[in-house]
């Protein structure tokens, strides 16, 4: 107990930098992906291809390899060459990958919107923006909640990856432990946190849900 | 003065010619209803008119404004974007489906384009929506969300909603086509009380009642072309064209 008490300081420390990438990512990857989504089903053929080359990119090579690319990879790259430290490179992977798991998401609860509900705005003189922001995004929200959960929660996990950029978040910090202290304790330790932030997302989103339920 | 000209309309869905060269006239306070088999291409009519739909050729003039016109080029010209917006709207529409926003109350649905289009303030919105809602008997559900109404007083709300903009023109799409049959006669009334405030109407229907009866005017179209049309006597006791004496003798089964 007393060995646990000790090590829950550096812990709480590394969780702090997981936490640190959870928030940026989401506060910067949902609104590019409902950007992306939009893009994704206007009209202009170009954009959607482009976006969903983007999207078929992102979703269609590792997480780790995005990462590894973005910190390591770019400062090669010819001319746009930069080194980004540590926790903007691993923002910059995070928020490019998670925002083409968001496109998709957005643009299939965009596209089940019936086309009747567009249309009743138009004849009541609204235009796109009104449309969108009022009519359309308020459903979407609600049908979208259960996969972006789901998606926010693998994003907890998925802040782990970044021990392999020389991060002390809470997986690197845990495995230090272990490895200075021959005592798997810490292992159980992480596992408790990581439970815990999942636990309070589930029960957030679980509120969220409720709230968008009450016009059924 | 008319409300509606609308002169030799051509529109094609690619390679399929839907109207073909449709001439509509509404007057002021005049009803005119719609009929035909499905297919004939009334709704693409009536979506032309608010310019759900755009035209391939012709000439519409919406209570003397023209929204859009076709040169002796063929050119088509629409009014300028918010000129066309704002002579489209003239017209409130009711759709089959009734196309309620279900995330707002029954309430919210009308002052929603009051308030964030035409910029009046929520107070008089307000006000203005529940006298429309007493009007069509739905007061008491005013913060309600569409899905807990039945199909006919879903009907209602959207008359109200499209009531609430102020519109010189209702265009009705087989309004009572998705509703129970007794459901019917509520958003049938609704819309007869509305004939008898002298508000201008154009119904595509089937309720053939409610044609007889209400309007002045009715109009058979088939394979997008007007084939006959005449006041309702004309039409229902006296048919010349074929196709209409055929599709009359079909509904009457
Ligand atoms: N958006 C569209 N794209 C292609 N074809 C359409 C479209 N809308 C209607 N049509 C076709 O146009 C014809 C007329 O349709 P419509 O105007 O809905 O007829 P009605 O309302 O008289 O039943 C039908 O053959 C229909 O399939
Ligand atoms: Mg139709």
């Amino acid at each position: 107990m007393d060995y646990i008490l000790s090590i829950i300081p550096q812990m709480l420390m590394g969780t702090v930098d997981t936490l640190k990438l959870f928030f940026v990512t989401i506060v910067l990857s949902i609104p590019l992906g409902i950007f992306l989504a939009m893009g994704r089903v206007s009209a202009f053929k170009w954009l959607r291809s482009a976006i969903s080359g983007y999207v078929w990119l992102l979703r269609g090579t590792p997480l780790m390899l995005q990462l590894l690319f973005v910190y390591y990879g770019l400062p090669f790259i010819p001319v746009i060459g930069i080194r980004m430290d540590d926790f903007p490179a691993a923002v910059l992977a995070f928020v490019l990958n998670y925002a083409a798991y968001f496109c998709e998401i957005f643009r299939a609860g965009i596209q089940s919107i019936p086309v009747g509900q567009y249309e009743a705005a138009r004849t009541l003189g609204m235009n796109y923006s009104q449309t969108m922001r009022r009519i359309v995004l308020p459903q979407v929200f609600k049908i979208i909640l259960p996969p972006v959960s789901n998606e926010t929660i693998t994003l907890v996990k998925d802040t782990s990856l970044i021990y392999v950029l020389a991060m002390n978040d809470l997986l690197r910090t845990t495995r230090n432990l272990v490895q200075r202290d021959f005592n798997i304790m810490p292992f159980l330790v992480a596992a408790v946190f990581y439970l815990v932030m999942t636990l309070f997302l589930t029960y957030m989103f679980n509120r969220l849900e409720k709230r968008f339920s009450r016009y059924d | 003065m008319k409300k509606i000209e609308a002169k030799q309309i051509y529109k094609n869905f690619q390679d399929l010619q839907v109207l073909k060269g449709i001439d509509l006239e509404v007057g002021e306070g005049e009803v005119v209803a719609v009929i035909g088999p499905s297919g004939s291409g009334k709704s693409t009519l009536l979506r032309c008119l608010n310019k759900l739909e755009t035209i391939n050729s012709g000439t519409i003039i919406i209570d003397g404004e023209t929204l859009v016109s076709t040169t002796a080029a063929g050119q088509v010209q629409y009014a300028p974007g918010n000129e066309s917006i704002r002579i489209a709207t003239k017209m409130g529409m009711v759709f089959q489906q009734f196309n309620l926003f279900p995330h707002m109350t029954v309430l919210e649905n009308l002052i929603e384009a009051p308030v964030h289009v035409q910029k009046r303030p929520v107070a008089e919105a307000t006000r203005d929506a529940e006298a429309l809602l007493q009007k069509v008997g739905l007061l008491e559900k005013r913060d309600v969300y569409p899905r807990r109404l039945s199909g006919g007083q879903q009907q209602r709300v959207a008359i109200a909603r499209a009531l609430a903009m102020h519109p010189d023109i209702m265009l009705f799409d087989e309004p009572t086509s998705s509703l129970d049959p007794e459901l019917t006669g509520e958003v049938l009334k609704t819309m007869r009380n509305l004939a008898e405030e002298n508000m201008t109407m154009v119904v595509v229907t089937h309720e053939m009642g409610f044609a007889k009866e209400v309007a002045r005017k009715v109009i058979f179209m088939a394979d997008g072309i007007v084939q006959e049309q005449g006041t309702p006597v004309e039409i229902f006791e006296h048919p010349h064209n074929e196709r209409l004496q055929a599709f009359l003798k079909s509904i009457l089964k």
